[in-house]
């Protein structure tokens, strides 16, 4: 019986979610019972911890999981407060004026995406409402594809389909460019020298956006979304520091503290750091996405994360406690 | 009674006429000299000349102005470029209130150029004389990283001076590196419980520092498994780092005295996808549960991936790396963390190589002008501000400017 | 059967295969593992090649005449000879190129914005802080002090940490510590934020549960 246990319960989850009325959404009420008894069923495993009974792994799991799931059923609407670095980042592509050359490098790739996609989302739909000329690049293999993806979303909006956004007019797909930061070096004198033609192989000097554009002191800005390596350190160290290029940028949340530095020595004109920096980005500039959803489960995570450490931290206690007792 | 009619008649036309006349725009063309009516401003005098410090591609200028900003219906200046070799002019740009510089960089270095400027007052243009012809120019060396190249030549003097004198032999002062006795420890234990080392060399290719101080280690660690007949396994995420690997533990076992124990299936290549390699290091870590894993090298988001995997098997880890975001993973995961330049501190230690040893030292000598540096500016800028003291301000703007990077 | 719908229940199941890893080890994961693994190496060839072979290689050199790209593509055939042994030797040259034009490009890079901006950034920062722009940025600008110059001492690695030089060392692993902790928190929101896509992509997409 114990061996089937698992495949019984898999079973009957599946006929749960079959029977369950499509979309799914549980009132105000029924929320607060469920955030209530999620915060028990946490008291309750720091009780038996100060008992000395340690839960396993798998019922870590399963708490991180419920505190992930259940909020997309729940209608609470959760404050979102804008940042500095994040304002800074608004700020400076506000100032732009109509017809600005802007760079965007996306510098990701899909595991990243539920970070930096809303962003990337989001800074479009901006840049298409007010006339900015997007020119798209991208250092990963992946980017140039994630941006596309960002645009397509973007264009089935009616105020941006009312604009008759135009590809090569409006913006343009440059693709991706092996050679990390030697990419970036060589644009500061050359962009024709690393893109001599489009994603979908036109030849640059045919594209009317891109006239009288040959190297960054004929960018405005440039906005770079990135995961890793090479990102926006490089950005920072070659475009920024030997070009004198303005740059604002949007990190995943491992990244942003290594690039915090460079926003506290003014080489870096704001940033949006993570899933918080992608929803209070949207917030900022007033194009709401997917990243304001995913506020109320990330609070809650972070709640539950917040409980285990302090389980964690009684546990050890407990541990030293109990080998001190018994003579260890 | 006609007359009156003769008369009302004239008065309208005049009156119409002079309505009319009253409605004709007062856009005049001035001589270059001439100032907006009314007014007593002297001319602008302009200047262009070859941007400093750039590669060229581009002339500065600057224009002082007699007072035409301070003018009610001012509305910027207009630059205006003659190229005198094709005879061409064109507007250049309009700037703001408050700016009396401008850098043209649509210029080419193979013509001369002559400017104008000109006030717009009311609709006025008022024109300076014209420039003296430029032509720009690339420079080969950039004034404005003078203290960078200074500096750099001090750091990497003591680097050199240290490499040569660890080359010829003189002992250099390393402090202990604690890591290194956990490196041991692990490599005994796999021994003892006949299990496998796992060893990753981070993700990154060959051209990544912190990969060459992860191989090094590596050529250590093969020592000793190959004296004491350990199995390692290492899966290498780019085809580079392979072939390196597989030379550094073939020279170990071949140092040994073990050269047919060597097998190339120790080091195998997995995928150049990140999280495809995690996957399949898990994999391994799972199914073949080595006794101990190192991780020394440049790791991204796998690592806490990884290191909690190692954790639930209960193997002993080691790992190490120069990247500030993965540090607090490994140190919370792992058994032994390096973190940082311990990374290369180790390598060093542990190759005795002259040119790691020298290159360690050398960098000492750089961290200690940063520590000596940061605290005298500090103290400089109090006793500036606070006492108005004319010599702490010379400091203080002497290391803004030694400092400075453009 | 609309491709769409089959592409998601496949990605979903996929998804499902590898959380089942969660749980333990088992033979779905290994088969949902040795996809992903197929795939991405499949992938990242088809990307070099396509983006990095025949664009620079064939596109560049013959179609557009940019013969200076040779020299890569000579470098490159260079780097195979790996594979032959007598021969192996030829491949440590393209690899001395990239180790060496590598630290050339980064040594002052990483020397302006890395050191020299950053000593220039902490010597202002602080000097605006006694120039008394608040309780709350003097404090914190004390700190940053603070904590760069113990930092820098705990990575001085030709004096013994002992004695008052050991204590400021210490002070440094502290600030160190602190900081990774910091580092580590911003890190879950990374990790829950990844989780959160993937679980949205379920609950939206596949089970349609969500709007």
């Amino acid at each position: 019986m114990k061996k089937f246990l698992p495949w019984i319960i898999l079973v009957a989850l599946i006929i749960v979610v079959a029977l369950l009325p499509k979309p799914l959404e549980i009132s105000p009420t029924v929320s607060v019972i469920v955030t209530v008894l999620l915060g028990l069923a946490l008291t309750g495993v720091l009780v038996m911890t100060m008992r000395g009974h340690l839960i396993g792994r798998r019922t870590v799991f399963l708490f991180i999981g419920a505190s992930l799931t259940l909020p997309f059923f729940m209608n609470f609407q959760m404050p979102i407060k804008v940042a500095p670095e994040v304002q800074e980042l608004y700020d400076a592509i506000a100032k732009l004026p109509p017809g600005s050359k802007v760079l965007a490098a996306f510098d990701y790739d899909p595991p990243s995406a539920p970070e930096l996609q809303p962003q990337a989302e989001a800074f479009m739909a901006y840049a298409f409402k007010h006339d900015l000329k997007v020119i798209i690049m991208g250092l990963w293999p992946q980017g140039p594809q994630q941006a596309d993806m960002a645009i397509q979303k973007v264009l089935q909006q009616p105020a941006i389909r009312a604009k008759n956004i135009k590809y090569g007019v409006d913006y343009v797909n440059l693709g991706f460019q092996s050679g990390n930061e030697f990419v970036i070096q060589r644009m500061g004198s050359s962009f024709r020298g690393m893109f001599p033609r489009d994603i979908y192989n036109t030849d640059c000097d045919k594209i009317p956006i891109l006239n009288g554009v040959d190297n960054f002191s004929n960018i405005d800005f440039v906005f770079n979304l990135s995961s890793g390596y090479p990102g926006t350190v490089e950005w920072v160290q070659i475009a920024v520091d030997r070009y004198g290029v303005k740059l604002g940028a949007g990190n995943t949340a491992v990244q942003a503290p290594s690039v915090y530095p460079y926003l506290s020595s003014h080489k870096l004109t704001g940033l949006a750091g993570g899933m918080s920096g992608a929803w209070q980005f949207e917030q900022a500039t007033g194009e709401p996405g997917v990243a304001s959803t995913y506020v109320l489960p990330q609070t809650f995570s972070h709640m539950v994360v917040i409980g285990f450490i302090i389980i964690g931290n009684v546990a050890l206690f407990v541990g030293y406690r109990k080998s001190r007792q018994e003579g260890v | 009674m006609l007359a009156l009619l003769r008369i009302a008649k004239l008065v309208v036309f005049i009156s119409s006429s002079l309505f009319v006349i009253s409605l004709l725009p007062t856009h005049s063309v001035h001589s270059q000299d001439a100032s907006p009516s009314g007014s007593n401003l002297g001319p602008i005098t302009v200047r262009a000349h070859d941007t400093d410090n750039d590669a060229g591609g581009s002339v500065t200028v600057e224009w002082d102005d007699p007072g035409y900003e301070k003018m009610s219906g001012f509305a910027g200046f207009l630059i205006w470029r003659t190229n005198t070799l094709t005879g061409t002019s064109d507007s250049v740009e309009v700037t703001p209130f408050g700016t009396h510089s401008y850098d043209d960089r649509s210029v080419s270095d193979d013509s001369t150029y002559s400017y104008l400027v000109a006030a717009l007052v009311n609709s006025e243009r008022v024109m300076s004389a014209p420039s003296m012809q430029v032509r720009s120019a690339k420079q080969w060396f950039d004034s404005r990283l003078t203290w960078v190249l200074i500096l750099g030549l001090i750091i990497c003097g003591a680097v050199i001076y240290f490499i040569e004198s660890a080359k010829r032999g003189t002992k250099l002062f390393l402090r202990r590196i604690a890591g290194l006795e956990a490196i041991d420890e692990a490599v005994g234990r796999a021994t003892e419980m006949g299990r496998p080392i796992l060893f990753v060399a981070g993700i990154q290719d060959m051209d990544d520092v912190q990969t060459i101080a992860g191989l090094t280690i590596l050529g250590s660690i093969a020592r000793t498994v190959a004296e004491y007949d350990t199995k390692i396994n290492m899966p290498v995420r780019a085809s580079l780092v392979m072939t390196a690997a597989r030379e550094t533990i073939k020279h170990a076992y071949v140092t040994a005295g073990r050269p047919d124990a060597y097998n190339d299936d120790m080091v195998h290549y997995v995928t150049d996808e990140q999280f495809g390699f995690v996957a399949a290091v898990d994999g391994i870590m799972v199914r073949e549960r080595p006794a101990a894993c190192f991780f020394l090298g440049a790791f991204f988001a796998e690592s806490l991936i990884m290191a909690e995997t190692g954790n639930s098997i209960g193997a002993i880890q080691v790992a190490g790396t120069a990247m500030p975001a993965q540090l607090p993973f490994f140190v919370a995961a792992c058994d032994y963390t390096l973190i940082g330049e311990e990374l290369f501190a180790a390598s060093a230690y542990l190759s005795g190589e002259p040119r790691q040893l020298g290159s360690l030292k050398g960098a000492d000598v750089g961290k200690a002008i940063a520590m000596i540096v940061i605290l005298v500016g500090v103290i400089a800028t109090t006793i500036a501000s606070a006492w108005n003291s004319e010599s702490m301000l010379w400091i203080e703007n002497l290391l803004r400017k030694m400092f400075s990077t453009g | 059967m609309d491709s769409a719908i089959i592409g998601t229940w496949l990605a979903a199941l996929l998804t499902l295969g590898i959380m089942s890893f969660l749980y333990k080890d088992n033979l779905y994961y290994k088969i949902c593992e040795a996809i992903f693994i197929g795939i991405s190496a499949g992938l990242w060839f088809i990307t070099y090649f396509w983006d990095s072979l025949y664009r620079i290689a064939w596109i560049g050199v013959v179609h557009e005449g940019r013969y200076v790209l040779l020299g890569g593509v000579v470098l490159g055939v260079m780097m195979l000879m790996r594979l032959f042994g007598k021969i192996g030797w030829i491949a440590r040259w393209p690899l001395a190129f990239i180790v060496g034009a590598t630290a050339g490009l980064k040594m002052m890079v990483y020397f302006t914005t890395n050191a020299m901006a950053q000593i220039h950034g902490t010597v202002n920062d602080t000097m605006a802080a006694f120039g008394g722009s608040g309780l709350y940025d003097v404090v914190g600008r004390i700190v940053i002090l603070i904590g760069t110059v113990t930092g820098l001492v705990y990575f001085y690695f030709s004096k013994e940490h002992k004695g008052l030089f050991g204590g400021v060392a210490k002070v440094g692993t502290w600030f160190l510590m602190i900081t990774f902790g910091a580092s580590f928190g911003y890190t879950v929101m990374s990790r829950m934020s990844l989780l959160l896509g993937r679980i949205d992509f379920l609950l939206t997409d596949w089970l349609k549960l969500v709007k």
